[in-house]
């Protein structure tokens, strides 16, 4: 039979998702559906599934992130900075998935009037970087605080204290409460995705220019040399494994301490009985003051409830102190050295650098290379404080207000609430502060809700089941959006691949798969395949890592790993980074590891080459 | 005034003693550039195998008053003294020394009978080399004291072939003053050989080292007759950016019975695998960055690596000249002198094609 060649993928219109998904929609904001009154358009666009942001269904609370970075990544890019030829990314959801698309480029005469705006916007951020990355620093925190201390109401009381009815009335009581603590957890939100961008599109704009000019330079440079030239060691995303170091450290060089926190008991009964001890009491102290804001960070991307966080899961933090301590005991050194980690990194900058051998090219090196090193931590600092530390904050709310549904018993569980929208969340609280006014004996639609939640779950784990298609739609004639090239590497190369996929008969007759060489060297050995995030606790030492992709709180795992191989994630990627610092293979950004690949596969990583080959399939 | 100085005792400043060749071996082991090892037998063995060995006068005489473009009388000199040359033994404090330094390299190769490679070395660098040197004698896989001297008389010999001669005359440049040395050098018995370039051929790159290795001799690399395994290597990262393992189904080996080389059937088992180990490779690259770094543009390089000697002392450079075809282009600004500003604005305005 002759095989025909495919050269675009399913029409989004006519596309259909397995029936044990029905009713996913109405999960979602109608908005982000591909809808009838959009459909010329939407049938001519690119649309392919974004693994980095939602690796997983969508439950439809987190949604609330896409929502907020569809309007922030792009409006930067159109309307702010104004990147001349490029446009935002639209996104839309498919059987609990999220797809998104780069807009194609605008009118020659609109890129020529971005380009004017361009200009004079651009590089005044690139010529005073610092201080605008201190105030903004300074801008986030002040917003997580303001965060933090939305008051969320513990419940509904049968009256309204005294103190809020004289000498004067308050005037606003519980029941607006608890609609205005929704509302400003959801605003706050919003202005958090916007901070996020503010610098981050020209980040990677001058991400892209630099290794450009090292390709130009150097044509066959590899993506992690670049890499390596432009990673910074002093950044807010190592800083929590740091802290366990120190923590650690600490532990050992105290008295009666380690010996607590290596004992099998769980995170309260050793934090008892160190309270009992002078040198434990110490160390608590020390640990109180790292959890904040250093603890707050996600188990997973961030992008997930689910996912948990070191705080709401302290055994984590604990069990890679214990881990440290042990490492201590035999004598080996845990911290890196940052300092050597920058020095080594300027070695290799002078070693390219004096392989040049023009003084033109030579200036031209040094000006591309101080653009992208004035302002490229924050590529690396703004994902600890966004995704981690803010997102945790806001988890830690929204459970508060789960609390109070679960006490009113509108809910089963406290984590039900993450089973509505956005826009849902205001009518369940409207319909159970309009009960509590009406008096008492009022019924409410509470099982209509449980039911919904039972539903919802139940759709979540049919997705989960699911292969969603890796695109949809037609593929562009280019690409201008910077994000769409840096982050997830769409290249022609990539889309071939994709559209190959669409072909193959099942995963099981792939034994090569192929992703960014992104960590040198080669090995082999047992996958482990983790596409829930909060399984990494099945991960066995000399285990070859396959999972969507990887973020900070993995960290500790890198030490234990033989290699890592990811679905998601290029150039700079997080596992690309922890692999090459610790010398562990890796191949990134396969589009289709955790398909392919089954947990006890022996399978082989090549990180010069790329290449990923099941050796021996699990029996 | 030592008959015999090891390569690693000489260098640049040694070529009036050892000649220009051995005189650059010395300069390669001094950059920390391993090449086969080996020793010099220097101009003062030359000049005392002719005074002790009482044939001076007679080889002065011979050539006096000739005229270079009487050829019948100069050819008629010139094999005269080739065959008094060749034909008077040795005297034994030479032959002792030379003796006992080809033993030492025996003791060091840890092999008996060493096969070597005997090649003269001029010493006058102001005037064609091998114009000078006659012959440019290189005898391949010798082996044996009484062998490797003969050789080494056959290079002195060479001295005065009859171009030799005749130009000399012609350049007004007094017998009597043209000196020659003898270099004897291990002869690789390589398990893995081939070429390296200090940048990629295909495209130029500055930071890769290129690299093609074969089974056994690197006759089969330089000459084609085999498909390679081929690397790409980068400079400063040291990783490999591609690596190909290619089917090698022949081999060139040195035969001891017949004295020379010969092609072999590569054993199945070996075809495909891989003829670099790691540690090899990231040596190979090593000893590149040193070469061109020596030199100071890019460089094409012949290498091998020693069955009997252990690593990393068996991985040797055998030859090492400028790459040709990218040094040749002039070197052009690929970007030109731009400021941060003017390339983000060029990145920003960029588009990239899918199809």
């Amino acid at each position: 039979m002759a095989q025909e060649q495919t050269n675009r993928f399913p029409d989004p219109h006519e596309f259909k998702v397995p029936k044990e998904l029905e009713g996913w929609e109405e999960m979602y904001p109608a908005h982000h559906l591909f809808s009838k009154e959009r459909a010329e358009w939407e049938k001519q666009q690119f649309w392919y599934q974004d693994k980095i942001h939602a690796p997983e269904p969508l439950p439809p609370l987190d949604h609330i992130f896409q929502e907020a970075w569809q309007i922030a990544l792009s409006q930067y890019t159109t309307r702010v900075f104004c990147i001349p030829p490029a446009q935002g990314i639209a996104q839309r959801v498919v059987g609990c998935y999220l797809y998104i698309c780069a807009i194609a480029p605008p009118p020659d005469e609109v890129i020529a009037e971005k380009a004017k705006r361009f200009e004079k916007r651009v590089f005044y951020v690139f010529e005073h970087y610092d201080e605008l990355w201190d105030k903004w620093l300074e801008k986030f925190k002040a917003l997580g605080e303001e965060m933090a201390a939305v008051k969320v109401p513990e419940e509904l009381p049968e009256f309204v204290p005294d103190e809020e009815v004289l000498p004067v009335p308050r005037g606003v009581y519980v029941s607006y409460d608890l609609m205005e603590a929704f509302d400003k957890l959801v605003d706050l939100m919003f202005k958090g995705w916007q901070y996020h961008f503010e610098m981050l599109n020209l980040t990677y704009l001058a991400y892209l220019m630099f290794a450009d000019v090292c390709r130009k330079l150097f044509p066959g440079i590899s993506e992690s040399a670049i890499g390596k030239m432009v990673a910074g060691a002093h950044v807010s995303m190592f800083k929590p494994e740091e802290e366990l170091c120190r923590l650690a450290r600490l532990a050992h060089n105290s008295r009666g301490v380690s010996e607590i926190l290596k004992k099998e008991a769980s995170v309260e009964e050793k934090l008892e009985e160190l309270k009992k001890i002078p040198d434990g009491r110490a160390w608590i102290e020390e640990y109180e003051k790292a959890k904040d804001p250093w603890f707050y960070v996600s188990c997973g991307s961030g992008w997930l409830h689910h996912e948990g966080s070191w705080i709401t899961q302290p055994e984590i933090p604990f069990e890679y102190i214990k881990g440290y301590i042990e490492r201590l005991e035999n004598g080996e050194t845990i911290e890196r050295s940052l300092d050597e980690i920058d020095k080594q990194r300027d070695r290799i900058v002078a070693e390219y650098r004096n392989l040049i051998k023009t003084d033109e090219d030579r200036k031209a090196f040094d000006e591309a290379y101080n653009t992208i090193r004035t302002i490229y931590r924050y590529a690396e600092d703004h994902l600890f404080w966004v995704e981690h530390w803010f997102h945790t904050i806001w988890f830690q709310k929204i459970r508060e207000l789960g609390a109070l549904l679960v006490r009113h018993d509108m809910l089963n569980e406290v984590d039900d609430i993450f089973m509505f929208n956005r826009y849902e969340i205001p009518e369940l609280l409207t319909e159970l502060s309009t009960a509590w006014a009406l008096g008492v004996g009022i019924p409410t639609r509470a099982d209509y809700y449980k039911a919904t939640v039972d539903k919802r779950k139940k759709i979540l784990d049919a997705a989960k089941k699911w292969n969603p298609v890796p695109a949809l739609g037609v593929p562009p004639e280019e690409v201008a959006e910077p994000f769409t090239i840096m982050l997830w590497g769409i290249t022609t190369d990539k889309v071939k691949e994709w559209l190959k996929g669409v072909d193959a008969p099942s995963a099981e007759d792939v034994d090569e798969i192929k992703g960014f060489a992104s960590s040198a060297g080669v090995a082999e050995g047992p996958a482990r395949v983790l596409k829930l995030l909060k399984d990494i606790t099945e991960l066995q030492p000399g285990e070859i890592l396959v999972c969507p992709s990887t973020n900070p709180s993995w960290a500790p795992v890198f030490t234990k790993i033989k290699a890592a191989v990811t679905d998601i994630g290029g150039l700079t990627s997080h596992a690309a980074i922890v692999c090459r610092e610790y010398g562990v293979p890796s191949v990134t950004g396969t589009g289709v590891a955790t398909q392919v690949i089954k947990t006890g596969d022996i399978i082989k990583v090549d990180g010069d080459t790329g290449l990923v080959t099941i050796v021996k399939r699990a029996s | 005034m030592d008959y015999i100085l090891d390569f690693s005792e000489v260098d640049r400043s040694s070529t009036p003693v050892v000649g220009g060749k051995n005189a650059s071996l010395g300069e390669l082991i001094r950059a920390g550039i391993r090449v086969p090892p080996g020793f010099a037998v220097t101009t003062w063995s030359y000049l005392d195998f002719l005074e002790k060995g009482g044939i001076k006068e007679k080889v002065w005489q011979l050539l006096e008053g000739l005229d270079p473009e009487d050829v019948a009388a100069l050819n008629q000199a010139s094999q005269s003294v080739r065959e008094l040359v060749l034909s008077t033994p040795m005297p034994s404090e030479i032959r002792d020394s030379l003796l006992s330094a080809y033993e030492t390299l025996c003791k060091r190769c840890g092999v008996s009978q060493v096969p070597v490679a005997v090649r003269s070395s001029a010493t006058a660098e102001d005037l064609p080399t091998a114009s000078f040197a006659g012959q440019q004698d290189t005898y391949l896989w010798i082996q044996g004291v009484d062998q490797v001297c003969e050789r080494v008389q056959r290079c002195w010999a060479s001295l005065f072939t009859p171009r030799a001669v005749s130009y000399r005359i012609k350049n007004k440049f007094p017998h009597e003053k043209v000196l020659i040395s003898v270099g004897v050098q291990k002869m690789v018995n390589s398990k893995t050989a081939g070429v390296m370039f200090t940048l990629n051929p295909i495209d130029g790159d500055l930071s890769k080292v290129v690299i093609e290795a074969a089974w056994g001799l690197g006759e089969t690399v330089v000459s084609g007759s085999v498909n390679p395994d081929k690397f790409v290597v980068d400079k400063v990262l040291m990783e490999a950016s591609e690596k190909s393992v290619s089917t090698k189904h022949i081999q060139c080996v040195y035969d001891p019975s017949a004295g020379g080389v010969a092609e072999l059937e590569v054993p199945e088992q070996l075809q495909k695998q891989c003829c670099l180990e790691e540690r090899e490779l990231v040596e190979l690259v090593s000893l590149a960055k040193k070469i061109e770094d020596h030199y100071g543009i890019p460089m094409d390089i012949e290498w091998a690596i020693d069955k009997d000697i252990s690593f990393p002392e068996n991985v040797f450079i055998v030859q090492a000249r400028p790459e040709t075809v990218w040094t040749q282009k002039k070197r052009e600004p690929v970007i030109g002198g731009k400021s941060g500003r003017q390339l983000l604005m060029e990145q920003a305005m960029k588009r990239i094609r899918l199809h």
